[in-house]
């Protein structure tokens, strides 16, 4: 294997603000090993001689090369409290605040979307049922949806391989699984008849409206693969989706900041999220 | 809302009382930030970026830096939107110094930035010794 | 069990407005009916020029940036057409609307972009600059190699430069060294020149 000298300082640069600027994700210092990794990866698999060649195929999105560098990042193999900040997030700032606003006798809606094979909206139901102080004194309705109807049918049978599990103690599988066959784990029914799952098409007002208004949605690692005018749909119809007042979350690598000023940053100690501004005009 | 106006001096700057002081570059021309950069650093401050006004704001809640320097034209949220926002927030950031810059020249386009919250304003292009001149002016020096 | 699960099936939405009907809510007095009749209009390509004669009243930031989507989503040479007199306007916020959504259509471009960088007004010509970097790196090449070429504002040089830095071929090299001879008294302009130079000369591939 020939030797690929190092990515400089500059070129490191380059490559992350065109990343940021076609997808919105963020690449810092901390992820640059991975990053040139990535590169390095890339550059084999292209027959590239020099990070300028490389980088012009990327910038000219050749067969596709834009998905296939950002792929390693968004693995797409999920598990159960994947970017568990997020749910901590969740149960320690943004639910309190949503019951401060909200009726006594609206239930708390969370979005999942895209939900893929579940393990999302499941670990959202688990993580609640196990942390937040009020989940008993409050309805809580947990929607997955995703374009992909195969994912969907794989989420409502609910069955998950150990890698899936990875991040569970063995207290937590034992409480919320039982045993199937071929070594792998379904959840149980009571959680599988508390998430409802549908098709729905982030792109399509009709689709995203027929779900009603959310406090908080979770939509990781799927803008960054939108075009321009895509993403500033998506926004919208997600805005639309929101409780004036709501949540929504992105990957950790994405940032609104380069798919919509509809939405305000919001800063906690687990996480950055963006919300629906609760009314009330502004300049 | 604390406001430039509360505060005495150049257009109500307070100088910063911390050590190794930080500065967030917000200008969507890499080539601006890096000019700015190579200046700042030499002058021994510590560098951030963003490209426009809504990554502006994410990096200073993330880290209140002690000065801004705000171009006008930018993507997704311009200078003066970004200021604004800025000036409502909660807590201390919201009275970061903050310079405009801009290729105008105008008067009103002074006003307007004035009124937006900017406590100075430099007409692009800016000489690296111009810009490390009213940084030092406006945040003190690097240590 | 807190979790619960609706059983009804989905709430079908109410059929979308008609153009007429749209239309006359982007003048309510209600920021939602706005917002929703600035949505809606995207779906019908005659509605660039009502888009294009709301926009510039528009108070509301967010009403703003869905009428912007939504001449984004009519495109072609209409929408590039009704979004290009935008980057005209006295207000930084309308202005960056405009450069989002016109930065969306890069295949209409080219219509408009001749004519933006020979404006009269500086600030327009600055802005176009910034534009050609959605265009294929030959033609903004050519085009900001012109402007390098001809223009008397050393800060639409400037951002001619930032774009060439990026996407310039090695045809640009010579306007390059031309525009840092024509504007001698000008260190960020010559320090942005030596960087594109440098970029654009790495773009070289390697002998042997």
């Amino acid at each position: 294997m020939a030797e690929l000298p190092p990515v400089t300082e500059e070129e490191f640069g380059r490559l992350c603000e065109f990343l940021y600027r076609r997808t919105g994700m963020i690449f810092t210092e901390a992820k640059r090993y991975y990053v040139e990794r990535r590169v390095h990866d890339r550059m084999e698999a292209t027959r590239a001689t020099s990070f300028a060649s490389y980088f012009a195929r990327l910038r000219s999105d050749l067969d596709g090369e834009i998905e296939q560098f950002v792929n390693a990042f968004t693995v797409n193999e999920t598990y159960f409290f994947r970017e568990d900040h997020q749910l901590r997030c969740l149960t320690t700032d943004l639910l309190k605040r949503r019951i401060a606003v909200k009726p006594r006798n609206e239930a708390v809606r969370i979005w999942s979307m895209p939900c893929s094979t579940g393990e999302e909206p499941y670990s959202i139901a688990v993580w609640m049922l196990e942390n937040w102080a009020e989940v008993d004194a409050w309805d809580i309705e947990i929607i997955g949806s995703d374009i992909d109807t195969r994912v969907l049918e794989a989420a409502r049978e609910g069955l998950y391989g150990q890698r899936a599990l990875m991040r569970l103690t063995p207290d937590l599988i034992e409480k919320y699984f039982e045993p199937a066959p071929g070594d792998r784990w379904r959840i149980l029914q009571d959680l599988r008849d508390s998430v409802r799952f549908t098709t729905a098409n982030v792109m399509e007002a009709a689709e995203t409206a027929a779900h009603g208004r959310f406090d908080v949605i979770f939509c990781r690692n799927m803008l960054i693969y939108f075009d321009d005018t895509s993403r500033r749909v998506a926004a919208e119809n997600l805005f639309e989706s929101l409780l004036p007042g709501g949540y929504i979350c992105l990957g950790h690598t994405e940032s609104m900041s380069r798919i919509s000023p509809l939405f305000e940053v919001c800063r906690y100690a687990d996480a950055i999220v963006y919300q629906r501004p609760l009314g009330g005009a502004r300049g | 809302m604390r406001t430039p106006s509360s505060i005495n001096g150049l257009w109500g700057v307070r100088v910063a009382d911390t050590a190794s002081r930080r500065i967030l570059v917000v200008d969507d021309a890499s080539l601006v930030r890096m000019y700015y950069r190579n200046a700042l650093e030499r002058a021994g401050y510590e560098v951030d970026e963003a490209l426009n006004g809504l990554e502006a704001l994410e990096k200073l809640l993330v880290r209140a830096p002690d000065l801004l320097i705000v171009d006008v034209n930018m993507p997704k949220m311009d200078g003066f939107t970004f200021l604004r926002a800025l000036r409502r927030q909660e807590g201390d950031v919201a009275a970061t110094p903050a310079m405009i810059t801009s290729t105008e020249a105008k008067t009103e386009d002074f006003e307007a930035a004035q009124s937006a919250g900017a406590n100075f304003y430099l007409v692009k292009p800016i000489p690296q010794e111009t810009l490390i001149d009213y940084v030092a002016m406006l945040c003190g020096p690097a240590r | 069990m807190p979790l619960i699960r609706k059983s009804s099936g989905s709430d079908a939405p109410p059929p979308g407005p008609d153009f007429e009907q749209a239309c006359a809510g982007l003048r309510s007095d209600q920021l939602d009916e706005r917002w929703r009749a600035a949505r809606a209009l995207a779906a019908f390509p005659q509605a660039a020029a009502v888009l294009s004669a709301a926009v510039g009243d528009e108070s509301e930031a967010r009403v703003r940036e869905a009428m912007f989507t939504s001449l984004a989503r009519i495109g072609g040479p209409d929408g590039v057409k009704a979004l290009a007199p935008h980057i005209r306007s006295d207000d930084a916020a309308h202005r960056t609307g405009a450069m989002d959504a016109l930065k969306a259509l890069p295949e209409g471009l080219p219509t408009v972009m001749t004519g933006l960088l020979k404006d009269p007004d500086a600030d327009v010509r600055l802005l176009a600059c910034d534009l050609a970097r959605e265009l294929p790196a030959a033609q903004a090449t050519a085009l900001l190699s012109a402007v390098l070429d001809a223009d008397t504002e050393v800060n639409v040089c400037a951002a001619a430069v930032d774009v060439l830095a990026d996407i310039g071929l090695p045809e640009a090299v010579p306007s390059l060294r031309r525009c840092a001879e024509r504007f001698p008294a000008e260190p960020f302009l010559a320090f942005a020149i030596r960087v594109a130079g440098d970029r654009i000369g790495a773009q070289a591939p390697p002998r042997g």
